[in-house]
């Protein structure tokens, strides 16, 4: 028996296959110039901004010490608020490797779920008392109005999954992306046509009303640190650390963890991935919940495109903090939060322009540590 | 695939009726129909009348456009009809873009019960439609799009009962300076073609008249929490801090300037920040801010009426959903005013005449309507008057001195 | 058994869920008013005759009868008849709890609207189809069930032999045509039908916008707009990999090169349609090679934010009061003039559905090119699995940045031809949803195919203007396709084959006899 003629290791043809060495050494150069290129780039942006910093802070001295109190504390609050919507996005994104773009309307049904708890309250009138059910038991009724909004997104985020997701598992990355766009735009206009496009604000309890705080005395002016500030500040704070103790020592901590390493082998350990997965998705909906609850008591502002914009710069601030890492997602938070509220005034720049200088300084970050500030923790990259 | 195949069928039974949905008229017209510019719409028995509107009805502009619409369907109500042929509103969403805003007006163009438009909403929709509209002979009134370069087009059909910037921010600077005697002012906006080109106007003229200027902001609206900005703001206390913009923004100002050491200034808002939605959010710190409306009487009788209309029709006190409720009320029943005037009954038809109607809203004179009274110059403004400044008094809108 | 009944009831409370939402947001009202118009009444008001609202209930159960036997194929006619019946029933039960409390709201005349407001008293009283509260919840069920059992007994009937032969029958004919027509084009005669085939389709092309109206031009036109963008997109995303979410970025520099260049203010320079198109595709490229250098180390999602930064970037500088004297600021920009060809003024809606159409081919041929060339493999390798792609010697970096100028070139060519159409462009035009709108219409079309993204383009542009029908409900329905487009084909409508390696079988080569006698 005679063996035929061996194979051809690489197909007749074009071949495209660049194994030339020299022209693999003139490749080197090149991206090396562009390697350099980059953090040239961001070198030159950050003396511009060190410079206009000097400008702004020692030489034109515009603004006083209360004014930059009012815009720390400002920062802090806008921060903790981005922090509460980004620890529910980027749990997901760790676990999945999904951006669920429907998270901000998620968190929008929460915000309507307290606007209606609190309304309810206020229709309760206590016998005996000259109030009613709100301001009574203000404290009881915050607990039932965030308990009714947690449940309410995290049905929500449970339907989700099942419905938009779950079928989309094993397709490409972009498709499950399409179905939560498709899923946001549904939700926001399900909520236009049940609730009415009108813009409502949030009556608090009495005791917790927006823009009561603490008067701290600076300068000889009056700087307010708001209650609901601080609450949504703590909140952010407590729930991150639930979180991340639920994630690092529970046993659906660990399940999730070892579905987002590798779900074929987690699976053949025992691991009920689906359920996982669902229950990971109810868990966000409901720190969704929570922070549309708190959302709704602090910025008091409920409507159905809500969610919107807060969405993308809560996926902003988690891709700062180094997305699927959930203390990330808390620095991301803040820093995003203080470069709005005091970058503008920092830089002298109009406010109108604070926007663009979150995405630059994102981009800076990025070109430095590109997978963001933290690094991702829950996983090794995946290719 | 089931469902596909219900899909596809469904989708083609939609474009069956589209394509179907409108029948066309031809018959023996009245002379005038012959020598007119653009001929004459015809209808038959049982037609109706269509106004048109192209509004942002979806996406986050939507409370505009649903309020706007909404205030327009009550005047297709009330215009009744002529001699047997009622009016009725045809609401499309234009999504306040340029783009939308051809869509739209391409689709009423091929609607040959469209006489008139009452739009659009938006002035970049706005300007996009209206060279469509000019080539049929369609006219526009709109309520609410301010752009100062839509009137300087040249344009035959485009009218509009807003206020230009012009009018109500010299005439707001000069109410601040000599009335109420503010002398420093900072200067907010949210950055859109109505807000900017106020806020720039009341600078300027604030500046002219020998008041100072201490600050000027932009916003980006769509927010809710300005206290940065007005935390700057405050640290060059200001009298009073004008703002060029909407209710939406407005009232978020409002209520934290209390908290960021502005408790002392005043607010002075546009048209954008008047309404009922300006009441309910603001409350107790509303007290105080100011407003410029076209000049009509914050309570007539007629818009008593027209408010309960609203409420009882819509579930929603007008107002509420955005600061043009009445005059969407007004651009429609304009055109109604202009449309009877033209209309001609021949045979078992009604006639009007494009060309016709045309010039009759271009030559709209005194115009009684819910937000002001109207005249139409040549030009196409039809809104003159100097504005009218109000005030929170005790949670409600009250004439200021 | 018992299991078919557990889930077709879980399937009837789905629908009595979905029923519920129907209510809720008056889309029973808008199906009456449709069915009213097609009945024949011209002006049926929002909220017409009960009898509507019957049809639209006994129409939801008909679908519900219909979808309770979905796989459901072995069982007995009785046991199918039972399922439909069950599923109905239990959506026709839980209508009816909705009816009750909606008669409640009515009768002690709640003023609920605040809360949900398409609860006014006359639409409660219209869904209730008019009669006193308990006769409605009555019909309302007895409706469920006769439509749920009847649509069971029409998909039993569907599902007959006689049936599913008559339904095979149609598809092979249209299969045989087909076929008639593909072997035409092969055949003897094929360059012959081929050319044929193409010059029917320019004639077409060329005498249809002058006939079908002023708005069918302007709807295909924006189609043809998208398709130009959603290819440049898909040089980007579906050749090369990179998910670029702030794509529209480069669109707007074109339109704003385009109409700086061309309108009265700000700037009053006048430099004609052509040079301004050229420069706005120049510029937009150079700023997709910008874009290019921060982002060359990222990796797919951090890619998406960034990117997206980078189109609200230019969206926010565009309107802003900085460089307002620059651009024109939210005001925009207005009258931009039209092109000229020859000193002819080449501005009529015709000549842009002309102009749009010679754009998409252009696209069309260049994408086509790019794809089949060395550079389209290198895209492709690149897509696959970067790492392996740098190993094996491509040079991704060059390749990634090339795809991204490409892309840019596309959106601004479309860019510069939008903004001369509609004479105007703002900065609000370009903002996200725009972006969003592209990325949607190339996975839902196919990522990575001509065909795919012109489906695409159709189905996400003309559909909304199709849609006009349903007024309000528009955009809802947009969201809910698009997810039910991907459920059930994430390949988009029309997939792209991936290029396949088959090892060669070439038979044994002749052997020397004398040869193989030798070695052994």
């Amino acid at each position: 028996m005679n063996d035929p003629a061996p194979l051809p290791l690489v197909p007749k043809g074009d071949n495209n296959l660049n194994t030339d060495t020299a022209v693999m050494k003139k490749q080197k150069k090149g991206s090396k110039l562009l390697k350099l290129l980059r953090p040239a780039l961001g070198v030159v942006v950050l003396l511009y901004i060190l410079f206009r910093l000097y400008q702004v802070l020692i030489v034109q001295h515009e603004y006083g010490a209360d004014t930059w109190t009012r815009l720390l504390i400002s920062g802090l609050i806008i921060g903790g608020v981005y922090a509460l919507i980004a620890i529910g996005y980027t749990l997901v994104y760790g676990i999945l490797f999904m951006i669920n773009f429907a998270h901000g309307e998620v968190m929008m049904f929460g915000a309507y779920a307290a606007l209606y708890s609190f309304w309810g309250f206020k229709l309760i009138n206590i016998p005996g008392k000259e109030t009613n059910f709100l301001n009574a038991y203000p404290v009881i009724a915050i607990i039932l109005a965030f308990l009714i909004g947690m449940t309410v997104s995290a049905t929500l985020g449970y339907f989700l999954e099942k419905i938009a997701y779950r079928p989309l598992r094993k397709a490409p990355r972009l498709v499950p992306l399409i179905s939560a766009i498709g899923a946001s735009i549904f939700l926001q206009n399900a909520a236009q046509l049940l609730f009415s496009p009108q813009l409502r604000d949030v009556t608090n309890p009495d005791i917790l009303r927006r823009g009561v705080g603490w008067t701290i005395v600076i300068n000889g002016n009056d700087v307010i640190l708001p209650y609901t500030g601080v609450f949504t500040f703590i909140l952010s704070i407590i729930l991150l650390i639930t979180l991340f103790i639920l994630v690092q020592k529970s046993k659906l901590g660990r399940a999730m963890r070892a579905v987002a390493l590798d779900k074929k082998t987690a699976a053949l350990m025992g691991v009920d991935v689906d359920n996982t997965i669902s229950r990971t998705f109810i868990i966000s909906g409901a720190l969704a919940g929570a922070a549309g609850v708190m959302w709704g008591i602090h910025n008091g502002l409920v409507y159905y495109y809500v969610g919107f914009i807060p969405g993308i710069k809560a996926f902003t601030a988690a891709v700062l903090g180094g997305i699927g890492n959930i203390p990330g997602a808390m620095v991301g938070g803040l820093l995003l939060g203080i470069v709005e509220s005091m970058g503008p005034a920092a830089l002298g720049i109009n406010f109108q322009l604070k926007d663009v200088l979150s995405f630059v300084i994102l981009i800076i970050v990025l070109t430095f540590r590109p997978s963001g500030l933290l690094g991702e923790v829950l996983s090794e990259e995946k290719v | 695939m089931k469902a596909m195949k219900f899909l596809a069928v469904f989708t083609v039974l939609v474009v069956l009726l589209t394509a179907c949905g409108n029948a066309g008229s031809s018959a023996a017209a009245p002379e005038v129909c012959e020598t007119d510019a653009f001929g004459c719409a015809v209808f038959e028995e049982g037609d109706v009348i269509k106004i048109g509107m192209g509004a942002p009805m979806t996406g986050g502009n939507a409370s505009y456009g649903i309020d706007i619409s909404q205030g327009a369907t009550i005047a297709m109500i009330d215009a009744g009809n002529i001699e047997g042929w009622t009016f009725a509103l045809d609401a499309q969403d234009d999504g306040g873009t340029a783009e939308g805003g051809a869509a739209v007006a391409n689709k009423f163009v091929a609607d040959p019960a469209i006489v008139a438009v009452a739009g659009h909403i938006f002035s970049g929709a706005t300007a996009a439609a209206i060279p469509i509209y000019e080539k049929v002979g369609i006219p526009m009134l709109s309520p609410s799009a301010t752009n100062p370069a839509l009137t300087t087009t040249g344009s035959k059909v485009f009218n509009r009962i807003a206020f230009t910037d012009l009018n109500q921010g010299n005439n707001a600077a000069d109410y601040l300076y000599n009335t109420l005697g503010i002398k420093k002012l900072a200067v907010l906006h949210d950055g859109s073609d109505y807000g900017k080109g106020l806020a720039d106007i009341v600078a300027a003229q604030f500046v002219a008249d020998g008041g100072e200027v201490v600050d000027e902001q932009a916003i980006t609206p769509g927010e809710t929490d300005y206290t940065a900005v007005l935390s700057t703001v405050a640290s060059k206390s200001p009298d009073a801090v004008y703002f060029g913009g909407y209710t939406a923004e407005g009232a978020v100002l409002v209520n934290q300037m209390k908290t960021t050491g502005l408790e002392n200034a005043l607010f002075f808002g546009c048209d954008g920040t008047y309404g009922e939605d300006f009441l309910t959010r603001t409350g107790e710190n509303g007290e105080g801010a100011y407003a410029s409306i076209a000049p009509a009487s914050p309570d007539s009788e007629a818009k008593a009426t027209f408010n309960a209309a609203y409420l009882e029709k819509f579930g929603k006190e007008a107002g509420s959903l955005s600061p043009y409720t009445w005059a969407g009320y007004d651009s429609a029943a304009g055109l109604v005013v202009a449309i009877k005037e033209v209309a001609v009954v021949s045979g078992k038809k009604l006639y009007i005449p494009r060309g016709a109607l045309v010039d009759a809203v271009r030559t709209l004179d005194n115009f009684v309507g819910l937000s002001g009274t109207f005249t139409c110059q040549d030009n196409g403004e039809c809104c003159v008057d100097k504005p009218q400044f109000v005030i929170v008094k005790d949670g409600a809108w009250t004439t200021a001195d | 058994m018992k299991n078919s009944i557990r889930q077709s009831i879980r399937t009837g409370v789905t629908f009595g869920i979905v029923h519920i939402f129907f209510i809720l947001i008056a889309f029973n009202s808008m199906i009456s008013v449709l069915i009213a118009k097609l009945s024949g009444i011209k002006n049926p008001g929002e909220i017409p005759a009960p009898k509507f609202y019957i049809a639209f209930t006994l129409l939801m159960g008909l679908w519900i009868g219909i979808a309770a036997l979905n796989k459901k194929h072995s069982l007995s006619v009785g046991k199918k008849l039972l399922l439909s019946f069950t599923t109905s029933l239990t959506t026709g039960l839980m209508a009816g709890v909705l009816d009750v409390l909606l008669a409640i709201i009515l009768v002690n005349k709640v003023f609920i609207r605040d809360f949900l407001t398409v609860l006014s008293f006359d639409f409660i009283k219209a869904t209730l189809f008019g009669m006193t509260p308990v006769m409605g919840t009555i019909v309302t069920v007895l409706c469920f069930v006769a439509a749920g059992v009847a649509g069971g007994a029409l998909t039993i009937l569907n599902r007959t032999e006689a049936v599913q032969k008559f339904w095979k029958n149609i598809i092979s004919w249209f299969k045989k045509q087909i076929e008639k027509i593909q072997y035409l084009s092969r055949g003897k005669y094929h360059l012959f039908w081929q050319i044929g085939g193409i010059s029917l389709l320019a004639l077409v092309a060329i005498l249809l916008p002058m006939q079908w109206g002023s708005y069918w031009n302007y709807v295909f036109g924006t189609v043809g707009l998208y398709v130009i963008l959603g290819l440049g997109l898909n040089i980007i995303v579906g050749l090369s990999g990179q998910l670029v979410l702030g794509y529209i970025a480069f669109f707007a520099i074109g339109a704003y090169t385009m109409a700086l260049l061309n309108a009265p203010e700000p700037h009053n320079l006048m430099w004609g349609f052509w040079p301004a198109l050229l420069l706005g595709v120049l510029l937009s490229a150079l700023s997709g090679l910008l874009l290019g250098l921060p982002i060359m180390r990222l990796r797919g999602d951090y890619l998406a934010i960034v990117t997206l930064g980078f189109g609200e970037i230019i969206r926010i500088l565009l309107k802003s009061d900085v460089l307002t004297n620059f651009t024109g600021g939210p005001r925009g920009i207005q009258n931009i003039k039209g092109p000229m060809f020859f000193g002819i003024p080449f501005n009529s809606e015709v000549d842009f559905v002309y102009l749009i159409f010679a754009g998409v081919i252009l696209a069309g041929f260049v994408y086509n090119r790019l794809k089949q060339s060395r550079t389209g493999r290198a895209w492709l390798s690149i897509r696959e699995d970067e790492t392996v792609a740098r190993a094996t010697g491509v040079d991704t970096i060059k390749y990634k940045l090339l795809a991204l100028a490409i892309g840019a070139a596309f959106a601004g060519l479309a860019g510069g031809i939008y903004a001369s159409r509609n004479q105007f462009t703002g900065p609000d035009e370009h903002a996200l949803m725009a972006s969003i709108n592209v990325l949607s219409l190339i996975i839902v079309g196919g990522m990575g195919n001509i065909p795919g993204t012109i489906l695409g383009a159709f189905t996400l542009k003309g559909l909304p203007e199709i849609l006009r029908e349903f007024a309000n409900f528009r955009l809802l329905a947009f969201g809910a396709l698009l997810v039910f487009m991907m459920l059930s084909r994430p390949d988009g409508l029309i997939p792209s084959s991936r290029p396949k390696y088959d090892p060669p079988t070439e038979p044994a080569p002749e052997i020397d006899k004398k040869e193989a006698t030798h070695g052994k």
